[in-house]
């Protein structure tokens, strides 16, 4: 979107409050979803009971498509659609509604700086091993992202899938890893992670942002998640205060209402 | 018993199946009169030989079907016209550029004092031919690269590839078309394309990839085709500012489908026909031979044109077209249909009638539209005997309705609700044919019968097109 239009945006959201029929779309949960489009999902729906703005999910077998990004997820707020959680806080921001006010400029630099941290390592390990991993591919990947469609448009655009996101690895210079090294990275990315977070609740002391938001919506798919392997789980079950960080946040914003 | 030359007979347009055909157009040249026909006419003759010259890549067994008429003449003036026919359906084989007979009395040994030689004296049209065009339309400019290999195999096969390379989008078309050899109607074609589309009044993207197999024979009066087409669509939304309903439309879905066309068409001419009818039903059933679309479309278009006095012709058309969703999905926006716009119900903009969201046309499971229309030559007939009578006056009622069933509400509900809300336009305009494909129109429109939200063009309105209400 270009910056005229998001200002534009962002003025009409202001003048309306939060509706309550707010829905959030993602792909359909049981048969369809892969991690990564899981984890940016429940990152949002984190993030908005964070900010206390009811959204209802809905599930659509062409939610990337329909999306103005062609990512997952977006919400249709009124008559906007907005796609992705760094567009997403903007939105909620121009409503009145967000959570990094009490950040001072440095925490808030550290705060971008770990979501960057969360999106180029976590975001992209997973992607790799949805798609450039082969055993996860063929056995995980290639028949969930296939099975709304009939044969063989559901070949066809899976390997269509496949062959983009390699792609977009071989741009990021990860084309070339093994299986072994992205699972190191995310140990790194979680070691980081750990040590900021250290002994707190939320990783900026008793307030929740939306580097929490991410952060447990990709740690959560990640240990929830079941793949051909378990090790990109275990690589995240060795730092215990992560562990009890998503136990923590899903206690708070997702028990008795279920995710 | 002198030469007779045939050559003075008007060439025929070279026209494969894909312009339509419109051989019925051109009035059949008569056989000029000689003054000594009695005497020819009583003379019996036998065609003793037909040669065919100039061939090459053609297969000679190909052209036996076509001149195997000839060889039952009996008399000189029965020659002429079988020979006539014979080079005219040489012709329509699309695998010549010039076809001339040449009637002889026979020479040699063998030779009976009444036998007579028919040669027909052809040019084969190029291995390859091609062309260049440059289009505009629809907010977008285009170049059109085609391709033609007629008489691929030498028996009237036709390989054409089309690439169109637009300012906005890209698509292209490989067909293959063969004739059964002597029964021309009876053909096969086979098609690949890609074809992308922009369509501004449902602010939405298509691309159609597809594959297709069409068999198209005569039966009694009619022409029949039956198909099979797979077809892979991609729907997206055209801008941020498309509507969440279009939205909802987009991603990708695999239609599989069988239809079936039937025409019988009587008239004299495709465009600004003076006499006949057009009764055109066509059916397709999607979802039985899989993909994820599934569907049963209906619908029919009836034309009759009747002559007046001075020149003038009354043509009334009517339009119908029902689509059924089968299973629990709903239907497509890429399925349903559109009316509106200066090729249907003039008076109104370009398929912006009916179901909408946000400004965005979704358009309808079921319509009607009828047309009726007085044409009549140019006040004061200007240009009279050529460049003015490809033009016409002519003054229109059109009416119409476009809408979603309920399918629980029963048949009774469904035709009252086509009967309530009637769009309905009249008003005057000239039309301009070209060639015997497509027409131009220039019109003062008045719509009537606007519902809300509804765009409409009050005022002049310029349409060209193929198909017209």
């Amino acid at each position: 979107m270009s910056l005229a239009a998001e200002a534009f945006v962002s003025q009409m959201a202001a003048a309306e409050p939060w509706p309550e029929n707010a829905t959030l779309y993602q792909p359909l949960k049981d048969d369809q979803i892969l991690l990564s489009d899981h984890a940016s999902s429940l990152a949002v729906q984190a993030y908005l009971r964070m900010c206390g703005l009811p959204v209802q999910v809905v599930c659509r077998a062409n939610a990337e498509y329909m999306s103005p990004s062609g990512k997952i997820p977006f919400i249709h707020v009124g008559n906007q659609v907005v796609s992705e959680l760094g567009p997403i806080v903007q939105f909620t921001k121009a409503k009145g509604h967000t959570l990094s006010d009490s950040l001072d400029d440095v925490q808030r630099a550290e705060m971008k700086a770990y979501m960057e941290l969360v999106y180029n390592m976590l975001l992209t390990a997973e992607l790799y091993v949805q798609w450039c991993d082969d055993a996860t591919a063929a056995e995980i990947s290639r028949p969930r992202y296939s099975s709304p469609y009939s044969w063989p448009l559901g070949k066809i655009l899976a390997y269509q899938k496949q062959w983009e996101v390699r792609r977009k690895m071989n741009a990021v210079g990860w084309g070339g890893k093994s299986l072994e090294q992205v699972y190191e990275d995310v140990s790194q990315c979680c070691q980081a992670l750990s040590q900021r977070l250290g002994t707190q609740p939320y990783f900026f002391n008793k307030q929740a942002t939306e580097l929490d938001a991410l952060v447990f919506g990709h740690l959560f798919t990640i240990l929830t998640t079941r793949l051909t392997s378990t090790e990109l789980a275990e690589r995240v079950k060795s730092y215990s205060n992560l562990l009890s960080f998503c136990r923590r946040i899903e206690q708070t914003y997702f028990e008795d209402k279920g995710s | 018993m002198g030469t007779v030359h045939a050559r003075s007979l008007d060439p025929l347009p070279m026209h494969g199946p894909e312009l339509g055909v419109q051989a019925d157009d051109i009035e059949a040249p008569e056989i000029e009169q000689e003054p000594k026909q009695e005497v020819l006419e009583n003379k019996d003759v036998v065609v003793q030989r037909v040669h065919i010259d100039g061939l090459g890549r053609t297969k000679e067994d190909l052209l036996s079907y076509e001149i195997a008429e000839v060889f039952r003449a009996n008399n000189l003036i029965d020659v002429m016209r079988r020979s006539h026919e014979a080079r005219q359906k040489l012709l329509r084989l699309g695998i010549f550029r010039k076809v001339e007979v040449v009637i002889d009395t026979s020479q040699g040994e063998d030779a009976l004092p009444n036998g007579l030689d028919v040669t027909f004296e052809v040019t084969e049209l190029r291995r390859l031919t091609g062309s260049y065009n440059t289009m505009v339309g629809n907010n977008e400019g285009s170049m059109v690269l085609g391709l033609k290999l007629p008489n691929v195999f030498g028996r009237a096969e036709k390989l054409t590839f089309q690439f169109s390379y637009g300012t906005k989008e890209t698509s292209y078309g490989l067909s293959f078309f063969k004739p059964q050899p002597g029964h021309f109607e009876r053909n096969v074609s086979v098609n690949v394309y890609k074809v992308t589309g922009q369509f501004p009044w449902s602010s939405i993207r298509e691309t159609d990839r597809g594959i297709s197999a069409e068999l198209g024979f005569p039966l009694w009066k009619t022409n029949q085709t039956l198909k099979w087409e797979g077809v892979w669509r991609e729907l997206g939304s055209l801008g941020q500012t498309a509507s969440f309903a279009i939205r909802e439309e987009s991603g990708h879905s695999l239609k599989s489908s069988l239809s079936h066309a039937m025409v019988i068409d009587s008239r004299n001419s495709s465009i600004l026909p003076r006499k006949g009818g057009l009764l055109k039903i066509h059916q397709e059933l999607a979802g039985y031979t899989g993909g994820d679309t599934s569907f049963l479309k209906e619908d029919f278009e009836i034309q009759l044109n009747k002559s007046l006095i001075w020149d003038s012709v009354l043509s009334a058309s009517l339009w119908g077209g029902l689509l059924l969703p089968i299973g629990d999905k709903t239907t497509c926006i890429a399925d349903r249909f559109y009316l509106g716009g200066p090729t249907s119900i003039r008076g109104f903009s370009m398929y912006s009638m009916g179901p909408q969201s946000d400004g965005d046309y979704l358009g309808g499971e079921v319509y009607w539209a009828g047309g009726l229309h007085l044409y009549t030559p140019l006040p004061f007939r200007p240009g009279r005997g050529g460049f003015g009578d490809l033009f016409r006056t002519h003054f229109f009622l059109n009416a119409g309705n476009l809408c979603n069933l309920n399918y629980g509400e029963g048949p009774q509900a469904h035709l009252k609700k086509l009967a309530e809300c009637i769009r309905w336009s009249y008003g005057l305009g000239i039309v301009l044919r070209l060639g015997n494909i497509a027409r131009l129109e220039l019109n003062y429109c008045i719509p009537m019968g606007v519902q809300s939200g509804d765009r409409i063009c009050d005022g002049f309105q310029f349409g060209a097109g193929i198909r017209f209400l």
